[in-house]
C-alpha cells in the first residue's frame, strides 16, 4: 500500500518536470521567432537597398544630361560601370552587387535616346537594374527606372496686329510619368531661333482648357515678316536638354 | 498524503518560469530606438534628395543650407553629425555639418548611422558618400 502511494508522487513530479520543460520548450521557440525579426539589421538592409535604388535612378539621369550636351553615345554604360565598382566600395563588409542591363530595343541605344527637331522632341533613358547584398542572402532584386523629357512646340504664329509684329510660340513640356513640368522660367529656354536665328524673347506660363495642360507661351516681339522656321532650345532643372524644330509658323492678322 | 510531493512539483514549474523570465527579455529599447533613428535619418536624406537640394549642397559646398535643412527635418531632441567622402574615403570639406552638443555621441551607445550615396550631380559621375550619425539628446 505504501508502495503504491510513493509511486503516485512520483508520476506527480515526473509530471511536473515534463511540464516544465514543454513551458521551456515552447517558450523558447516563440520566443525565438517573434524577437528574430528585432535582432536583424533589417533597417540597415533595407536603407542600403533604397540608397542603391535611388542612387541607380540618379545615374540614369545625369547620364541622360551628360549625353544631351555632350552626345557621347557610351556615357551611360560607363557610368554605371564605375558605379558597380564604387557600391562595392561604399558598402564594404555587406557584399552589395548590383547588375544594369540597358534598353537596346529601338529607339533606345545603350539605354538612351533622342528625337530632336521635330515638332515634338524627347530624350530618354532607360535601364534595368538589379541588386544582390550577399551578407543577407538577398539576390535577384530588381527594378526598372527611366527617364524623360519631351517639348511639344503645339503651334506657333506670326501676328501682324495693328502696328505690332510678333512671333507666339505654344509649347508642352513633361518628364516621365508623364506629368508636366509647370517650374520652367525663362532661363530654361537656352535659345529660341527663327530662320536659324537667335532671339530675344519672353515666356509665360498658363493653364490652357483648350489643351487641358499646362503651356509655356513664348513671345518674340519686333519681327516684321513670317517666319518660315522656329527652333526652341530647352534645358530643365535636371540638366536635360532638348531642342524642337518646326517649319508650321501660322499667318494671324487682324 | 503528498504535500511533499506537490511542494517540489510546484518548485520545478516556478524554476521552470522563473528560468524563462530572466531568459526571455525582450530587445534592449536602445536598439529599437536606433533602428527607429536610421529610418528617421534615411527617409530624411532622400526626401532632400528627392527635392533635387541634397546634390547641390553637397557638391557645391553649401554645408550651412544643408546643415539647416538636416536641423528643420530632424525631431528637435535629435542631435546628429554628417560626415561626407568620396569614393575613396577621403573626407570631403573642412567645415562641421553638426548639430547638438556633440559629447552625447562619445557617451551614449545609441549611435544610429545611415550611409547614403550620391552619384553626380548634372552631368558628372563623382560619387560621394554621406553617414550621417544620429543620437537622442
Amino acid at each position: 500500500m505504501r508502495l503504491v502511494k510513493e509511486r503516485k508522487g512520483q508520476f506527480i513530479i515526473i509530471a511536473a518536470m515534463l511540464l516544465s520543460i514543454m513551458i521551456v520548450s515552447v517558450s523558447t521557440v516563440i520566443y525565438g521567432t517573434v524577437t528574430y525579426y528585432r535582432q536583424e539589421r533589417w533597417e540597415e538592409y533595407v536603407t542600403i537597398v533604397d540608397s542603391v535604388k535611388t542612387a541607380s535612378s540618379n545615374i540614369l539621369q545625369i547620364g541622360l544630361a551628360n549625353y544631351t550636351q555632350t552626345s557621347n553615345p557610351n556615357v551611360l554604360r560607363d557610368y554605371f560601370n564605375s558605379w558597380i565598382r564604387d557600391v562595392r566600395n561604399a558598402y564594404p563588409g555587406f557584399g552589395v552587387d548590383v547588375g544594369y542591363d540597358l534598353a537596346k530595343s529601338p529607339p533606345y541605344s545603350l539605354g538612351l535616346a533622342r528625337s530632336w527637331n521635330q515638332p515634338t522632341s524627347y530624350v530618354a533613358s532607360n535601364a534595368t537594374v538589379s541588386i544582390d547584398i550577399a551578407s543577407v542572402g538577398l539576390t535577384g532584386y530588381n527594378f526598372s527606372s527611366h527617364v524623360f523629357l519631351k517639348m511639344s512646340i503645339l503651334d506657333a504664329g506670326w501676328y501682324s496686329k495693328e502696328s505690332q509684329r510678333y512671333v507666339i510660340i505654344n509649347a508642352t513640356v513633361s518628364r516621365e510619368g508623364p506629368e508636366p513640368i509647370v517650374n520652367l522660367k525663362a532661363s530654361n529656354f537656352l535659345n529660341v531661333t527663327l530662320d536659324g536665328v537667335s532671339q530675344s524673347f519672353s515666356v509665360k506660363r498658363y493653364y490652357s482648357s483648350t489643351y487641358s495642360y499646362f503651356i509655356y507661351e513664348i513671345k518674340v516681339s519686333s519681327i516684321y515678316s513670317k517666319p518660315s522656321s522656329v527652333e526652341v532650345t530647352l534645358l530643365d532643372n535636371r540638366g536635360i536638354r532638348t531642342i524642337s524644330y518646326t517649319e508650321t509658323v501660322e499667318q494671324i492678322s487682324n | 498524503m503528498r504535500v511533499v510531493e506537490a511542494i517540489m512539483a510546484s518548485l520545478i514549474v516556478i524554476s521552470a518560469v522563473t528560468f524563462l523570465y530572466f531568459f526571455a527579455s525582450t530587445p534592449s529599447s536602445q536598439a529599437h530606438d536606433t533602428s527607429e533613428l536610421e529610418k528617421i535619418g534615411h527617409n530624411i536624406l532622400h526626401d532632400i534628395d528627392e527635392q533635387r537640394l541634397l546634390a547641390r549642397f553637397v557638391y557645391k559646398l553649401e554645408w550651412a543650407n544643408l546643415t539647416s535643412a538636416l536641423v528643420v527635418s530632424l525631431p528637435t531632441n535629435v542631435y546628429f553629425n554628417l560626415s561626407i567622402y568620396d569614393i575613396n574615403h577621403n573626407s570631403i570639406g573642412d567645415q562641421l555639418i553638426q548639430y547638438g552638443d556633440q559629447q552625447v555621441f562619445t557617451s551614449s551607445s545609441a549611435v544610429a548611422s545611415v550611409t547614403y550615396i550620391l552619384p553626380g550631380y548634372q552631368t558628372s559621375y563623382n560619387p560621394r558618400i554621406l553617414v550621417l550619425k544620429l543620437v537622442n539628446g
